[in-house]
């Protein structure tokens, strides 16, 4: 067993005191890709938020517990967010270039951090990974807004890629996009989790089931009296055993359309 | 949440019973006909081998429909595959049944091998049994009562060696071709045994995901 990328303990995270994720803890391994998968308000953007300090950035959020990043707390009070977030890319939903051309979009974070070795082969090479380089290479300079939807995801992963982090966080990256380009996306994972370890949050479960090594289920619990509600880990494994054979009912009845 | 689908797959689940009861009734009309050398009747069940293998057919198609259309997982899935290979077992001990009874009809007269004759029934019976216990596990998915087809399997071994023996001690009574027939007899037999010992091993490796031999 490697040592693990990220060692989640005990997270509870609340938004305005209210409890948003409660005692979820697991471990994720490096060079590989993680799925969190579960139903809609279940805390998955919530824990993936949580592991590049993306919720420091939403009002009222407050984090417990510990996020441990190569055995470094990254809610430890020395740790600078910025840092973390330059290790750990993040891949939204829609993808959101800059309204800058496609090479300065990829530029960007590596002039930002100062990079001072040679700009245009980092574009190129960030492109290549991104599997977009043969596409966009004769329109360096047009704009990133003229791509098309599944071009633009895949610039957003060059710009995350352009900074070489450790780990890619994707939340949903492919569920903006339509059949094709999500093929793309899910076999530029496969490409991408040589060098990197990659964790997406997707609610196509399907999705979760081609590309990951190993899937969590997150699932809402509800305080009866209150009516409050929360996410918990129900499952969390390789994820062939999840989508033949998972443990928990809850995960069974999830998977296999029983509820949701 | 998929109801259509869960509901399909239930029907689904219930053909296979219902291709069963049909394999069922197979095997005890051959029987029957072998031991009473009915010719109409080794006819009847050579004729109904057909609905047999449409049944198979159709089970077979849904299921494989279900599993491009729906992409099923955890439970769903190994119910599906259990069916995919459960069907296999049946389609191939209603030929095994059709076998049985095309043997009668070459007119083989084993009423006059008593001692024979009975070992012969007695074969018949038993797999049936077997068979129709293993559906009683299928419909209750029971992995217990599936887990006790061993067993019944091992007196199955054990009557078909003693029907070998009983033969060679009439080696002078009767003719080598309707020894030869009465082996092919006991073997079909012993052969929808196994079938249905399979039969229960899909049942628990439905229920608990693992692939483990009974037999």
């Amino acid at each position: 067993m490697n040592e693990p990328v990220f060692s989640v303990k005990d997270l509870n995270v609340s938004y305005g005191g209210n409890l948003a994720l409660k005692d979820v803890s697991l471990d994720i391994q490096p060079r590989e890709i993680t799925a969190i998968i579960g139903p809609s308000g279940c805390g998955k953007s919530t824990f993936i938020r949580c592991l590049n300090r993306m919720n420091d950035l939403v009002p009222g959020a407050q984090v417990e517990g510990q996020v441990m990043y190569h055995g470094e707390d990254i809610y430890g009070p020395q740790v600078d967010p910025v840092t973390v977030r330059r290790r750990i890319g993040m891949v939204f939903q829609r993808p959101n270039p800059f309204p800058k051309s496609i090479y300065d979009n990829v530029a960007f974070g590596p002039r930002i951090n100062g990079f001072k070795g040679d700009l245009g082969e980092l574009v190129e090479r960030s492109l290549r990974r991104a599997a977009l380089w043969d596409e966009v290479k004769n329109k360096m300079r047009k704009s990133a807004l003229a791509l098309s939807g599944g071009q633009q995801q895949r610039l957003c992963i060059a710009r995350a890629i352009a900074v070489e982090p450790d780990v890619i966080l994707m939340d949903e990256p492919a569920s903006a996009l339509d059949p094709i380009a999500t093929v793309r996306i899910e076999d530029l994972m496969q490409e991408l989790k040589q060098e990197y370890s990659i964790v997406i949050v997707t609610h196509n479960m399907q999705q979760a089931a081609r590309v990951s090594d190993k899937t969590a289920f997150l699932y809402t619990e509800v305080d009866e009296e209150s009516m409050s509600r929360w996410g918990i880990l129900v499952e969390y494994g390789p994820t062939g055993g999840i989508f033949t054979k998972p443990v928990d009912k809850r995960t069974e009845d999830y998977v296999s359309g029983r509820f949701g | 949440m998929r109801e259509t689908f869960h509901r399909e797959l239930e029907k689904l689940d219930q053909d296979v019973v219902r291709m069963g009861a049909l394999v069922e009734a197979a095997i005890e009309q051959a029987t029957l006909a072998l031991a009473e050398c009915d010719l109409d009747r080794a006819q009847k069940v050579m004729d109904g081998d057909d609905a047999i293998d449409d049944l198979f057919l159709d089970i077979e198609k849904r299921a494989l429909s279900m599993l491009a259309q729906q992409q099923p997982v955890a439970g769903d899935l190994r119910l599906i595959v259990a069916i995919l290979r459960a069907v296999n077992d049946l389609e191939r001990s209603g030929d095994l049944a059709f076998n049985i009874a095309s043997v009668v009809k070459k007119d083989i007269d084993i009423v006059k091998l008593r001692k024979v004759s009975a070992l012969v029934y007695e074969l018949g019976h038993a797999s049936r049994r077997l068979l129709s216990r293993a559906l009683d596990a299928w419909t209750d998915k029971d992995v217990v009562v599936a887990a006790s087809l061993d067993d019944l399997d091992d007196e199955i071994d054990e009557l078909y060696e003693r029907l070998f023996r009983e033969l060679f001690a009439l080696q002078n009574e009767t003719s080598f071709e309707v020894a030869m027939n009465l082996v092919l007899v006991g073997r079909y037999f012993e052969r929808i045994a196994d079938h249905a010992v399979n039969l229960a091993e899909r049942i628990r490796y439905f229920v608990t995901g693992d692939e483990e031999h009974l037999g």
